[in-house]
């Protein structure tokens, strides 16, 4: 016990036990770092004012599957209607609500902002990591969350819908097996896309409102500025309406469930219109991308 | 440059930092081995320290030069080297909504541990940095003595083979200055090196048993304290027994080929660098001869102050 064991805040001798058992790398470093971010993120070990956004956020995603998945419920033994009730389809589903966009807004200044204005980044980096697995680790993580987010309702319709179907839920499944794999694949191009730009936009300030608002103004202005174009254009299409960034993901998405673009997108009347959207998407993940491993090139002590 | 047995925690050789195209010189030709144990590394703020902790953590390239930390290269293998290595900011680091059990837990899985034995290793070492009881409270109520003691405890978590702490008392009130040095002196006894950068040469002299001094970014001096501090040649007599005592001794001692320097009305200076151990004898024959009272006699040293005024400004 220490000499000023009698005294308030004193110091205690309870020994020294040398760690002894195994001890990762950058690999561990950097899972450790996405599922703290993810915890985070989700408000987990902290207080309850930090669970409600995202939890409610994930509730008001779902609301459209337990509607549809109900009223079809309802619907089943009416004589009058011999179609399952569906008034949201797998591929508009995804996206087509802002609650995903409100989530990155909310949650990915969360995980970057703090580390920066609180300092901690000095601490992060003297750990066994490196920028490009801090910027990995955190676009992970966002994209974990969103893509969870994003497809937990589709799962809830999905089954919902196999299990109300009026022609059995074997048939259901064999009828709508492409969904299978088009929901899981454009969510992810979706949470992809979200989470590199909100990470990278965050990593560009301390503040998480300004965070969040920047990554809202993004998405706002770039779409009113393609809406323009395309008006201008007589709604015909327009190359520029790849300036679309709120749309861009969901006419990649597009091709993944129908082959094409819908009518509705803003490239649909331009040649190579997917091609353009393709190139579009790539090129905003990784500018978003490049950004954030320059950000994070070195860091100050 | 050190005597030490044990092979050199760091190892800098011609080590070399330049910013802005060679205007700026942050390092420069810096040469030192630092051995096992506690070390200090002192020097003014801007000296360079902390620019030689992001070079030893791999966080900056030097622009001339080798540095290789706990055995390892760390132009070739920073990560290798981080993980082996605990850091201690100067400035406030810690996420203040969260408790010092997560906080220490968290960078103990950042450091590769698995998730169960980072927990366990933050609680021991919350234990021993005396936040038992406060690690599940939010950081932001802590007081800066329990921040300092929590940003020690997230060094130590991992179990480094040597630990960085930047100004490790800085802030902290006579009593929480003594916790925390008391606590840094006991750390080579775990095992765990220690480089401790300061301009407070006091915490140095306290804790450490060798020191770096650097002054704008160059190496000033290195070696053991006690080997720094060696004595002057000068001992101070305290006598009494009469009003005139000083000038009475200092005759009888200028009759023994002693010089010396009156202090005060009770205290002289003898110089006794040409005599050595016998000047001792001297002066206490020479009080005895005269009749005085001899009340205190005392070898003068030089401090680390003295020394690194002395190096850094010749």
């Amino acid at each position: 016990m220490s000499a000023q064991s009698g005294l308030a805040g004193a110091v205690y001798d309870r020994g020294y036990r040398p760690y002894v058992g195994p001890r990762g790398g950058r690999q561990e470093a950097t899972i450790a770092l996405w599922r703290l971010s993810v915890r985070r993120a989700l408000g987990l070990r902290r207080s309850w004012r930090q669970k409600v956004l995202p939890w409610s956020l994930l509730a008001i995603a779902t609301v459209p599957a337990v509607v549809n998945v109900g009223v079809a419920f309802a619907l089943k033994d009416n004589p009058l209607d011999f179609r399952d009730f569906e008034f949201i389809t797998y591929r508009e589903y995804v996206g087509v609500s802002t609650t995903l966009l409100l989530f990155v807004a909310l949650v990915a200044p969360d995980v970057m902002c703090p580390d920066r204005a609180q300092r901690v980044l000095p601490l992060i980096f003297s750990r066994p990591l490196t920028g490009p697995d801090y910027v990995l680790a955190k676009v992970a993580a966002i994209t974990t969350i969103v893509f969870g987010f994003g497809f937990l309702p589709q799962v809830v319709l999905y089954v919902g819908q196999m299990f109300v179907s009026r022609d059995g839920a074997l048939n259901y499944l064999t009828d709508h097996a492409g969904p299978l794999w088009q929901v899981p694949v454009s969510v992810l191009i979706l949470a992809v896309y979200y989470a590199a730009i909100g990470v990278a936009l965050s990593s560009l300030t301390d503040r998480r409102i300004v965070g969040g608002v920047a990554i809202l103004g993004l998405f706002l202005i770039t779409s009113t500025v393609a809406s323009i174009f395309e008006a201008a254009a007589d709604f015909h299409g327009t190359p520029l309406a790849v300036l679309n960034l709120l749309s861009l993901p969901l006419a990649v998405r597009d091709l993944v469930f129908l082959g094409r673009l819908s009518h509705d997108q803003g490239l649909s009347g331009v040649d190579g219109g997917g091609a353009v959207a393709v190139a579009g998407y790539l090129l905003v993940v990784l500018g978003a991308i490049a950004l954030l491993l320059r950000r994070y090139r070195e860091v100050d002590l | 440059m050190f005597a030490a047995p044990a092979p050199p925690v760091m190892r800098a050789a011609g080590l070399g930092l330049t910013y802005a195209g060679g205007h700026i010189t942050a390092l420069s030709d810096f040469t030192v081995d630092i051995p096992a144990g506690s070390v200090g590394l002192v020097g003014a703020n801007g000296a360079g320290k902390t620019t030689l902790f992001r070079l030893m953590l791999g966080l900056l390239r030097p622009t001339a030069g080798h540095i290789q930390v706990a055995g390892r290269d760390v132009a070739t293998d920073p990560v290798g080297v981080r993980s082996r290595l605990g850091y201690m900011p100067e400035h406030d680091c810690l996420p203040l909504d969260q408790s010092a059990s997560d906080v220490v837990s968290t960078f103990g899985e950042l450091a590769g541990l698995p998730t169960r034995a980072a927990r366990q290793r933050a609680s021991d070492v919350l234990d021993l940095v005396g936040l038992d009881e406060a690690r599940f409270r939010p950081i932001g109520g802590f007081s800066t003595g329990m921040r300092q003691r929590t940003k020690l405890a997230q060094a130590l978590v991992a179990d480094p083979a040597l630990v960085l702490l930047d100004e490790p008392t800085a802030g902290l009130d006579p009593m929480g200055r003594e916790e925390m040095l008391e606590l840094v002196g006991r750390l080579a006894g775990f095992g765990i090196s220690v480089i401790l950068a300061t301009h407070l040469l006091d915490d140095v002299q306290r804790v450490c048993e060798h020191v770096v001094m650097i002054d704008r970014g160059r190496l000033v001096r290195a070696g053991p304290i006690e080997a720094l501090l060696q004595t002057i040649g000068v001992m101070r007599v305290e006598v009494g027994g009469r009003d005139d005592a000083v000038a009475v001794l200092a005759q009888a001692l200028a009759a023994k080929g002693l010089a010396s320097t009156a202090v005060d009305a009770h205290h002289l200076d003898v110089d006794t660098s040409r005599h050595g151990d016998e000047a001792f004898d001297s002066v206490r024959d020479a009080v005895a001869d005269a009749g005085l009272r001899l009340y205190a006699l005392s070898t003068q040293h030089r401090s680390l102050d003295d020394v690194f005024i002395q190096e850094a400004y010749r």
